[in-house]
């Protein structure tokens, strides 16, 4: 009933897309949110009026719904309704005083109101450029009144794709690490940290959660074997494979933009190295050949480098090569441990975490080693980056004295939120693919 | 003529199946117990002089219940003996086993490194020791660190100390196939709080026999 709910919400969303009277905004960049000193977007969300019936608790829903969406984006700073002041008059919706919105600081407006028919709902909203006095896009949407949330989602990322020319990070997933003690497990929540869920439920150690680009698989390091193994479960059927059992040390490292293959750093002839492994052919080529050790492959986008952390040169630094072990390149010299790189899916730059002033921070840098920034600086160990899909966000665990917790912050290291926090420690997060869409 | 043979052959059914009954019956005696038969004899022999008297019936049911409960007594006693035994060598091989391993000293390493330390030679010469000794057990070197750092550099660092120290002890004359390495990285600390004291304890390497 759900599924059948959902496809038809998903069908009359593609087809208001087609329709959509200001698709073209969509085509072009409306604001280059990775330029330098880019402010947040300061917008103000209406309560959705409610056309039929009278006022209802679905609007206000419906409309902090999409406050707390666009807030988790990083990008938007949603003004407070309180300092509207205009009031909302129900019939008139397109008589709009841009005055009365730009004097309160908000660039841009969402307004839009809501139909409520029994267990259906059907929801219009509209976004204004302020300053321009331009109406950026019109779009319908239905859906049901239990899951009011699928619509907010829908509007929030249409904002954002009209915005920034990209949906987004909202059907994303972040998986990550509780561990307790001695024992470790795997789970997963949404991108707003809801629906937290056990992804390993073994009591053993875990380390180095991976998603697979198309989302299919979900690939990991657990000793609940008795030694680290490297394991492959099908997220659907929940059926798991051994990817890699050799003596000593099996650690996974990244998939390949394909989904097909897989870095893992293995110690099997004495020694850590990395290798790629055809998953359907389990064929294995080693490609670092090195006393040292190798450990932590991340793959680019384009899937033609792969960074890596290597001690050859004394302390653990991030190194590039290209995807068949040759070319190797260093690209970190500040400060004396620099681990865990994670390649941003547009391409270009790689955060990590470095040791600096005794505390571990995150930095990025991009692929030749140049440009370096420093992403965080508070008084906790900051570690273990993983960005977001959309490129735009970072997750990373943080730690302080005996707080731990799972961060957001933008990619240039704007907007820090808490996702999670606990007594337990929570670390080693992983931010899956995009879903497709419901 | 028809009746006759009849007979013959009634007798002879009578014959075969006397045979088959003498012959089971035969197997049987052959089968029984010696100690059966000469209780058998006993008891046959203690009661044939007796008056049939139903006191001497009651004292002799009373003795043959002691004589019984007694045996039943004595064969718990000696299976409580052997339980006991058991668990003793079982306790004595355990503990055995703990000296040795409580004797096998744990080695320490430098942050961030994994070259065997010259106060650790010493440690892995004693240790080669018991493992000559003990020639038939595996040995499990684990290696770990302490909590600083990225928990995967550190799986790969613990895999370094472990896989330095086995070829230390390769090189002392034990034979590599019997050395296994396992990394716990930054997961099994000794000492969980955060000091210079408690990383120095917890950078180490960690044999036992298997």
């Amino acid at each position: 009933m759900d599924r059948k709910y959902r496809l038809a919400v998903g069908t009359l969303l593609v087809l208001a897309w087609i329709f959509n009277a200001a698709g073209a905004a969509a085509d072009k960049v409306y604001i280059d949110i990775d330029a330098p000193g880019f402010q947040q977007f300061p917008v103000a969300i209406c309560d959705f009026q409610i056309k039929t019936g009278d006022p209802s608790k679905e609007s206000v829903d419906l409309s902090d719904s999409v406050r707390r969406y666009l807030d988790l984006t990083g990008i938007f700073r949603v003004l407070d309704k309180k300092s509207f002041l205009e009031g909302v008059e129900p019939g008139s919706p397109e008589i709009i005083r841009f005055s009365d919105w730009s004097v309160i600081g908000a660039d841009f407006l969402l307004r839009g109101n809501l139909t409520v028919r029994g267990k259906d709902v059907f929801a219009e909203s509209r976004l204004y450029d302020v300053t321009r006095g331009q109406m950026l896009f019109e779009k319908k949407y239905s859906g049901i009144t239990d899951d009011l949330q699928s619509v907010a989602l829908s509007i929030a990322s249409d904002i954002l794709l009209a915005l920034t020319g990209d949906p987004g990070d909202f059907h994303t997933k972040i998986a990550f690490v509780i561990k307790k003690k001695s024992s470790s497990d795997i789970f997963t929540m949404n991108y707003d940290a809801s629906d937290v869920k056990n992804l390993t439920n073994d009591h053993s150690i875990v380390a180095a959660p991976r998603w697979s680009p198309d989302g299919r698989y979900f690939a990991y390091t657990s000793y609940k074997n008795g030694r680290p193994m490297v394991f492959l479960r099908h997220l659907k059927t929940g059926k798991e494979k051994i990817l890699a059992s050799f003596s000593g040390l099996n650690l996974c490292g990244s998939f390949s933009p394909d989904s097909k293959k897989i870095l893992l750093t293995l110690s099997k002839d004495g020694n850590e190295e990395i290798y790629v492994l055809d998953i359907e052919t389990m064929n294995l080529r080693q490609l670092t050949h090195s006393f040292s050790i190798d450990v932590s492959p991340a793959w680019s986008p384009d899937g033609r480098k792969i960074a890596f952390v290597s001690n050859r040169s004394g302390s653990p630094q991030i190194f590039v090569m290209e995807a068949d072990g040759n070319n190797v390149k260093r690209i970190t010299f500040e400060g004396n441990y620099n681990t865990s790189p994670s390649w941003s899916p547009r391409g270009g730059r790689i955060a990590y975490e470095g040791l600096i002033n005794r505390k571990y921070q995150i930095f990025s840098v991009d692929d030749e080693g140049n440009n370096l920034i420093q992403l965080t600086f508070d008084d906790a160990d900051n570690e273990y980056p993983s960005w977001s899909p959309s490129g735009r966000q970072i997750v990373f665990h943080s730690r302080q004295n005996a707080r731990s917790r799972i961060c957001i912050m933008n990619a240039n290291g704007m907007n820090f939120r808490i996702l999670k926090e606990s007594g337990d420690f929570l670390v080693m997060p992983a931010w899956s693919p995009r879903s497709e869409q419901k | 003529m028809k009746k006759h043979l009849t007979v013959i052959g009634l007798f002879l059914i009578l014959a075969f199946s006397l045979t088959i009954f003498s012959g089971c019956a035969e197997k049987k005696a052959v089968v029984k117990d010696e100690a059966i038969q000469e209780q058998k004899v006993a008891a046959a022999q203690e009661a044939a002089p007796a008056a049939v008297t139903a006191d001497d019936e009651a004292a002799r049911k009373a003795k043959e219940a002691a004589d019984r409960e007694a045996a039943l007594k004595e064969q718990a006693a000696k299976d409580e003996a052997a339980r006991r035994e058991a668990a003793r060598a079982a306790w004595a091989k355990k503990n055995a086993e703990a000296l040795v391993e409580l004797s096998l000293q744990n080695i320490y390493f430098d942050y961030d490194k994994s070259a065997i330390r010259p106060d650790a030679r010493e440690i892995l010469k004693a240790n080669a020791e018991i493992f000559t000794k003990n020639s038939s057990a595996k040995i499990v070197v684990e290696g770990h660190c302490d909590e600083r750092g990225t928990a995967e550099y550190n799986m790969a660092l613990g895999e370094r100390r472990a896989q330095e120290a086995k070829q230390y002890l390769v090189n002392l004359g034990i034979d590599a196939s019997r050395i296994e390495t396992i990394s716990y990285g930054k997961e099994r600390p000794l000492d969980n709080r955060s000091t210079e004291e408690a990383w120095a304890q917890n950078r180490r390497a960690q044999f036992l026999l298997k």
